[in-house]
């Protein structure tokens, strides 16, 4: 029994390695790989600028982006106990999104305005999506993704009647933005992406325990001496907050939150002690390589990074789930 | 059940009815075909008194060949010239709203694009209302589409002297930057995101008038957001910037560009480059005065 878990623990440290050193190497290469030649050995004044003020932050704001997403999916996965949810399906994303463009109209010259408007958003429709799917009998799948489709489609039909009164240039810049967008960012954006990133991935990740034995069911937990609803609470708030500030810095990028937890779980099993920071690692990955993509495949042109990652996630996902 | 049947043996009494009339009306009218952009054949009336436009610079160009009294609708979008204004809109320019274009019963309607073409074409020529394709896009589409217009509303004098005094205008400006190095030029079409005008877009075709080179003629697209990246490595001389809302100043990757830093960034207002009309050629004398003030001194 020792020795088995002995065993996992060292599985799990070697996937954590392998996992730090894909990211290292995948940084690497969109440092690399950009719509402009770099002469590394010599760079020019211009090509530093280009360099660290232009293409380093976008990989970094990438990194961050994509671990927010796919820690928040592998919460809302495990409380919720259902493989689908994923913040873009489950209305949160929508949510943020939503409240990002009523910042944009309402309060364009303040900046913040637009990650707090989108936390709320997200925090709305999370809490919205929870309350319809929870039925006397307790919380079923169906139930949760319907809420989530209704909720959902619900946030788009706003999104779509706002953008109709914007005007042009504005209309542009959202549609672009919609689709997830890494080009937009600001600094601030970053520095906020990151504070939050590292702040909500250890949040969840110290949920890691109770969400195990929720896993097992509520009832079984609380007789474990799980906090049932405080750790929901956490839960909720953190996937809002990661989601919130993801959103408003680059717009919706899809199946993030979806296809990496998946992933890791059948890499590790399904203990969230390991799930949730591996997570963290592989969307990083997975968003600075989609977005290596959107900024080369065309170039001078680009891409929406969204579109990428749904267009990788979603033949994955059907592999994958297959393959099971 | 049975009711409902009599009601709908009723309704289509009726319709029938209706398109009888409505047919009869057309085959009274003397017709004559001209031909569209496209290719397509248009019948339309000897006399056209009743037209309607979907596009902004398609009204300023009917109302430049001395036709704009005989618009009955034009889209949200239609701002000049000041008398566009007072036409009756029937939405904009993506979603114009067919029972208003019916309503008003015009005998044509321009349209600018393919898209819009495929989707209305057929419930307004089913109506026996002509629809006219045309999306000039270089200077000879701008004179081919006066002479259309002309033609149709049969105001050919008109639509010369306008084609004239523009070619007149653009040989000056040809003249006095004719001499000069072309400055090479950032279009900056939207700011956030960052995009440009490409080889296909006609704003390319056109600033070269101006004594002008697009940075990004070369792109194989219309328009496009370009990569923050390869626009700084650009390094314009220059940036002419179609102001509008939310188009007013050059993108952050230029802080650094030749361009700002000799304070060569240059406002026109967008409606004067981006629209296909007679007042293209103000933009562009803007254009070169701003890029070449020696010349016009």
């Amino acid at each position: 029994m020792r020795t088995e878990a002995a065993a996992a623990k060292n599985r799990g440290l070697k996937i954590g390695a392998i996992l730090l050193l894909a990211l290292g190497l995948a940084l690497i290469a969109a440092i690399l790989l950009g719509s402009e030649k770099l002469a590394f050995s010599d760079l020019s004044e211009q090509q530093q600028v280009i360099l660290f003020d232009i293409r380093m932050p976008r990989i970094f704001l990438g990194a961050c982006v994509g671990a927010a997403l796919a820690v928040a999916g592998a919460g809302l996965q495990s409380l919720l106990r259902n493989p689908l949810a994923e913040p873009y399906l489950l209305g949160v994303s929508n949510g943020a999104a939503l409240g990002t463009m009523l910042a944009f109209v309402f309060f364009e010259s303040y900046e913040f305005s637009r990650p707090i408007f989108a936390f709320t958003g997200a925090g709305l429709a999370t809490f919205t999506v929870y309350q319809m799917a929870r039925s006397r009998m307790g919380m079923n799948a169906e139930r949760l993704v319907l809420s989530g489709v209704i909720v959902t489609t619900f946030l788009s039909s706003v999104i779509v009647l706002l953008t109709s009164l914007l005007d042009a240039t504005k209309l542009r810049s959202f549609t672009f933005w919609l689709l997830g967008d890494l080009s937009q960012a600001t600094k601030n954006g970053f520095y906020l992406t990151l504070v939050v990133g590292i702040i909500g991935t250890l949040v969840m990740t110290s949920q890691a325990r109770a969400l195990n034995l929720m896993m097992i069911g509520e009832r079984d937990a609380f007789d474990f001496g799980v906090e049932t609803g405080r750790v929901r609470v956490i839960v909720f708030a953190t996937a809002s907050a990661l989601v919130g500030t993801a959103v408003a810095a680059s717009g919706s990028v899809g199946y993030v939150g979806l296809i990496v937890p998946h992933m890791i779980r059948m890499a590790v099993g399904s203990d969230n002690r390991l799930v949730i920071p591996f997570s963290a690692i592989a969307g990083a990955i997975f968003v600075v390589l989609a977005d290596t993509v959107a900024r080369t495949a065309i170039a001078p042109r680009e891409l929406p990074v969204g579109a990428i990652t749904a267009l990788i996630g979603c033949p994955l996902f059907i592999y994958l789930l297959k393959r099971k | 059940m049975r009711k409902l049947a009599l009601f709908l043996l009723a309704i289509s009494i009726v319709f029938t009815g209706c398109s009888k009339q409505s047919a009869q009306k057309k085959e009274t009218i003397p017709t004559r075909e001209v031909t569209d952009d496209l290719g397509r054949k248009v019948n339309i009336p000897l006399k056209v008194n009743r037209a309607i436009s979907l596009a902004p610079n398609l009204t300023e160009n009917i109302f430049a060949v001395g036709a704009g009294h005989k618009l009955v609708g034009v889209t949200t979008f239609c701002d000049y010239p000041a008398e566009a204004k007072s036409i009756q809109k029937v939405g904009d320019t993506i979603n114009p709203n067919m029972e208003s274009v019916i309503a008003l019963k015009p005998q044509i309607v321009f349209v600018s694009t393919a898209s819009q073409m495929e989707a209305f074409t057929k419930t307004l020529e089913g109506n026996g209302i002509a629809v006219f394709v045309t999306d000039p896009n270089s200077l000879d589409a701008i004179y081919r589409n006066m002479e259309q217009l002309g033609e149709i509303f049969g105001t050919q004098d008109r639509a010369a002297q306008v084609t004239a005094e523009m070619k007149a205008r653009l040989s000056a400006i040809r003249e006095k930057v004719g001499g000069e190095a072309p400055v090479r030029v950032f279009v900056q079409i939207s700011k956030t995101p960052l995009f440009a005008a490409g080889r296909e877009s006609f704003i390319t075709e056109m600033i070269e008038y101006s004594g002008a080179i697009s940075v990004t003629r070369d792109i194989p697209a219309a328009y496009m957001k370009l990569s923050d990246e390869t626009a700084l490595a650009m390094n314009p001389e220059a940036i002419i910037i179609p102001a509008g809302a939310g188009n007013e100043d050059p993108h952050d990757v230029f802080r650094e560009s030749a361009a700002v830093k000799n304070g060569k960034v240059f406002r026109v207002k967008a409606d004067l480059l981006m629209r296909p009309s007679p007042r293209i050629i103000e933009g562009l004398e803007e254009a070169a005065r701003a890029l070449h003030p020696n010349s016009f001194k």
